[in-house]
């Protein structure tokens, strides 16, 4: 799945002034629900935009490396 | 100080390389996750390969487990920010929890079924003795014919509760066309009571047939119990099977001393997983397989090498679980765990020996075989006959005929035969030390070829003893035995306590030792008087600049001999050589000869080198070409298996849990000498005392047990055999003899006499070690050997034929009266004869229909008569009075067929 598709970054890195109840895991790519991922800790304030994750994994490979996966040619691994 | 002529065992045995353990990750969602934690794993050093499977919430790693464990595993996948389910796969195998729980409910089976058959057995031989007394009693009181209603129901029992195991037992036979003693035993009884049982419910037919309504439900139960106590004998003597397995689970640590962040946990051994780090402290039994990391160690290896001498282990070595360490204390990682290690392999080892092991098929069975299609059809030819040839009612008698046939064919004393002879056999054997597990190790050891015999422990001591003291120039040596066995005095090393041994014999008290100091797997120093001593292998002397060329002749000589060499230095300088080895027994060359001379192939076997195997060889006198040395344990019972196939019957002498699953291998496994527990539970065998000569007195015990069981099968067979004919009907025509049940009684009487005295006289049998005495051969030696038996039989004869003249001597003294019936009437009507005088009644029916002659009242005064024939009939009558006699044919007696008897 590419990044600059439409449903790339601007949606999965928003920050939910238009109310999207889902976002983009940065990492693997996954469709993430916000509400899950907020009540289970699976977020990251990344240059102040809020990153919403699958599980434990991406978050902490996000955190390590978060220009890496913001880089537009990373492809997610899934 | 160290012998590591095992070396190259253990290596193959313990090969180290990588495993693979498999971990449940928790918390996976995405492949990302699956990448990150393989990615942290492959870092993690030690670690060869990680994949990691979503679905199945599973981490398998490949890594070395001398460089990574379970926990460094573990806290990888902590660090990429998972958990691992705690000891999910911890709890995966409980090998020993589940052997020793599998092993308990088979025991308590066994005993069930033990118990079930004694019980059998009693109460079969008390109801058929209760029958006996019945049926034999003078019968005044009961006429049989209610006797036999009333015996029926208990009979009938007994044949179906008791006798159900031979239904089984042959129908499983019968499927694949085979006979065997239970098939005789099932066709047999079942004659016998359904004979009775139609005999019992109606009397009337067999009456028409002009025979006597009786009964063998004695035989039929006697038969049931004799043959079931048989099996109880043989079967209490035999042991636990499982006993080998049992004891091999029980020789695991129950517990191990895990390292981990640098403190010691003692876990139970279940826990310990595969790269976990050990303590094993001195004296203590090493968990599981694993190897040496942190310190240096003598273990004591017998168990798996049969090596008497401890190995020297250093870093990077194998130890193997439930081998001891003795002196030193290691840290060690473990390799392979719960049915992986090498004593599990044994276990796997004993079990399919065990289980692969072919019943031998009893000596009974084999005679069965070909007995029963042969009764069968003797049976069936005397039917025909019968049918044919013989008077009315033909198909009657043509079944009594047949049935008799069967019914006397199945021999009680059969099931005697066997146990009594291995009854008195193991007894004999006992006495010397011979302990014989059941029967079928004494029939199978009676057969033997072949003997490989176990090195350590069986041909030689199996303890290390000083062979050889030798003083350096200038060096007095009691002198150096003295400082040896001063400075030794302080060490608890095996080799060590055989020098403290010989310095003892001395007598000389130890002198004081100051500084004492074990050089782990190299010797001891310590200080003697201000002297320095030092007692040790070459390379500690080596490493001391110790120079040791005097020595060197010696050394050689002694290593030819397969003796492990110790140095002794003094203030620096090589001042003598001790030479320890395991010494030959000083019974073993003789015992080798008996064995060779009784006909058998002797082989040695050995984890022992080459050179070892070969001195002890030329010792006690066993060809080079079958010598096999620096065999694993699971060689060994490739070796015998190898034997096996060649067609050889072999028997395996050892004492070793090394030897366990040659022992279990054989066809007959002997355990010697104060030998391990395993040993003698692996074996059929087990000779208390270590003396090997004793071998030659087992197979020789064994093979006189043996021929007691021919002949008892013989001799069991015989007299049934003998009355074959009688019950076909072959002496009918001549004096109207058919089968009865007294005559069946007799037989079984005879042959059992015969049976057990015969058994009794395996008691003459010396088998004390040296003693024996070679077998009879030939057929003179059969005649010689059979005279006894054919004795008994004689005396048997001559009693028969005494009461046949007694017989014949009360008809002579007796009152004969003649009887006839004729048109539906006796003649005469009136008969007269004395109160307590023997009578002899001929009533002959000259009738064209079945007529008897009964005196009403009275119980089995009764002759019954087929037309045209006559029957006899010999009674007393006690009381004086007048009788009615009658014709008890339906309508005879109303018709008027009755007359009287006064008795005066």
């Amino acid at each position: 799945m590419d990044r600059n598709v439409p449903n790339g970054q601007e949606h999965g890195g928003a920050n939910s002034s238009d109310a999207a109840t889902t976002a983009l895991d940065p990492v693997c790519g996954m469709t993430v629900d916000i509400a899950g991922a907020r009540d289970r800790n699976l977020f990251l304030e990344h240059e102040g935009t809020t990153y919403y994750f699958c599980g434990k994994g991406c978050k902490l490979e996000f955190g390590d490396n978060p220009t890496r996966y913001l880089d537009p040619s990373y492809v997610p691994s899934m | 100080m160290s012998s590591d002529a095992t070396a190259p065992a253990r290596d193959s045995l313990a090969p180290t390389g990588p495993i693979e353990m498999v971990l449940p990750v928790e918390g996976m969602t995405c492949a990302s996750c699956v990448n990150r934690i393989e990615r942290f794993l492959r870092k993690t050093p030690g670690v060869e390969e990680a994949a990691v499977n979503l679905a199945t919430e599973k981490a398998t790693v490949r890594f070395d487990p001398t460089v990574a464990g379970r926990s460094e595993l573990v806290s990888a996948i902590e660090a990429a920010g998972y958990d691992v389910k705690p000891e999910a796969a911890r709890s995966e195998e409980p090998v020993a929890t589940d052997l020793e729980a599998e092993v308990t409910s088979e025991d308590a089976e066994r005993e069930k079924a033990q118990r079930r058959t004694l019980v059998q057995s009693l109460v079969s031989i008390g109801a058929a003795l209760v029958f006996m007394v019945l049926m034999f009693w003078p019968q005044t009181v009961w006429a049989m014919e209610d006797l036999n209603k009333l015996i029926l129901w208990p009979a009938t029992f007994i044949q179906f509760w008791a006798g159900g195991r031979f239904y089984r037992s042959a129908w499983k036979a019968g499927r694949h066309g085979g006979a065997t003693m239970d098939t005789l035993v099932a066709v047999g009884t079942s004659a016998a009571w359904a004979y009775s049982v139609v005999v019992t419910m109606y009397p009337d037919v067999i009456h028409e047939a002009g025979l006597h309504p009786e009964t063998y439900f004695d035989s039929s139960a006697i038969i049931i119990g004799l043959i079931l106590l048989g099996r109880w004998l043989e079967d209490r003597a035999k042991g636990r099977t499982t006993g080998a397995i049992r004891r091999l689970v029980g020789l695991q640590a129950k517990t191990a001393r895990l390292v981990r962040d640098g403190e010691e946990v003692e876990v139970e051994l279940a826990l310990v997983q595969p790269g976990d780090l050990l303590r094993v402290r001195p004296g203590e039994k090493v968990p599981v397989d694993g190897v040496l990391v942190e310190g240096m160690s003598a273990v004591d290896e017998s168990m798996l090498t049969g090596e008497p001498i401890p190995a020297t282990k250093n870093p990077g070595d194998e130890v193997i679980g439930a081998t001891i360490n003795t002196t030193g204390s290691f840290i060690m990682r473990a390799t392979r765990v719960g049915r992986d290690t090498a004593l599990a392999n044994i276990v796997a080892l004993v079990q399919r020996a065990q289980g692969s092991k072919a019943p031998i098929q009893a000596m009974a069975d084999r005679i069965a075989e070909t007995f029963v299609p042969a009764v069968l059809v003797v049976a069936a030819l005397s039917f025909v006959a019968w049918f044919l040839l013989g008077p009315e009612p033909r198909l009657t008698l043509a079944l009594t005929a047949f049935i008799g046939v069967v019914i006397i064919a199945c021999p009680c004393a059969m099931g005697l035969a066997t146990p009594t002879a291995i009854m008195v056999g193991t007894g004999k054997g006992a006495e010397t030390g011979i302990l014989v597990r059941g029967g079928q190790a004494l029939e199978a050891a009676g057969r033997l070829d072949t003997v490989i015999l176990d090195k350590t422990g069986t041909l030689t001591l199996g303890k290390p003893t000083v062979a050889e003291i030798l003083p350096g120039p200038g060096v007095d040596s009691r002198e150096l035995l003295d400082l040896a066995g001063s400075l030794e005095s302080n060490s608890e090393h095996p080799l060590g306590r055989a020098i403290v041994a010989t310095a003892r014999e001395d007598e000389r008290g130890f002198r004081t030792v100051e500084g004492f100091e074990a050089v782990a797997g190299n010797g001891v120093r310590g200080t003697i008087e201000g002297r320095e001593v030092l007692i040790g292998n070459a390379r500690m002397m080596t490493e001391r600049a110790i120079d040791l060329a005097a020595f060197a002749d010696a050394t050689d000589r002694h290593a030819a001999n397969g003796a492990t060499v110790s140095y002794v230095a003094i203030d620096g300088r090589a001042a003598g050589l001790v030479a320890i080895s395991d010494p030959v027994k000083a019974e073993s060359a003789a015992a080798v000869r008996t064995l060779e001379s009784m006909g058998l192939t002797v082989w040695l076997l050995t984890g022992d080198g080459r050179r070892t195997a070969d001195a002890v060889a030329r010792q006690v006198g066993i060809e080079p070409a079958r010598v096999v040395a620096e065999v694993l344990p699971a060689d060994k019972a490739a070796v015998v298996e190898r034997l096996q196939a060649e067609g050889r019957h072999v028997a395996m002498v050892g004492d070793g849990i090394n030897d366990a699953p040659a022992l279990a291998q054989a066809d007959v496994g002997v355990a010697i000498g104060t030998g391990a527990d395993v040993a003698i539970e692996a074996s059929d065998i087990t000779l208390v005392g270590g003396d090997p000569r004793l071998i030659a007195s087992a197979i020789g015990l064994s093979r006189a047990t043996l021929r007691t069981i021919r002949q008892n099968l013989f001799w069991a067979f015989a007299y049934n055999v003998l009355l074959i004919p009688v019950a076909m009907g072959v002496l009918y025509p001549f004096t109207g003899w058919t089968l009865n049940p007294a005559l069946a009684a007799a037989a079984m009487a005879i042959s059992s006499v015969s049976v057990v005295t015969n058994s009794l006289r395996l008691r003459s049998v010396d088998v004390r070690p040296g003693q024996l005495k070679p077998m009879r051969r030939g057929p003179l030696g059969v005649l010689r050997d059979s005279a006894f038996l054919a004795g008994i039989a004689l005396v048997a004869f001559a009693m028969a034929g005494g009461v046949y003249a007694a017989d014949r001597a009360i008809d002579g003294s007796a009152q004969h009266v003649e009887v006839i019936g004729r048109n539906v009437a006796f003649q005469p009507t009136e008969i007269r004869i004395r109160a307590g005088q023997w009578t002899v009644v001929e009533f002959t029916n000259l009738d064209p229909i079945f007529h008897d002659w009964e005196v009403e009242g009275l119980a089995n005064v009764d002759a019954g008569a087929r037309p045209g024939q006559s029957a006899r009939l010999r009674f007393v009558i006690d009381q004086p009075g007048t009788y009615e006699y009658l014709c008890t044919v339906p309508n005879h007696a109303e018709a008027g067929m009755v007359g009287t008897l006064i008795v005066e």
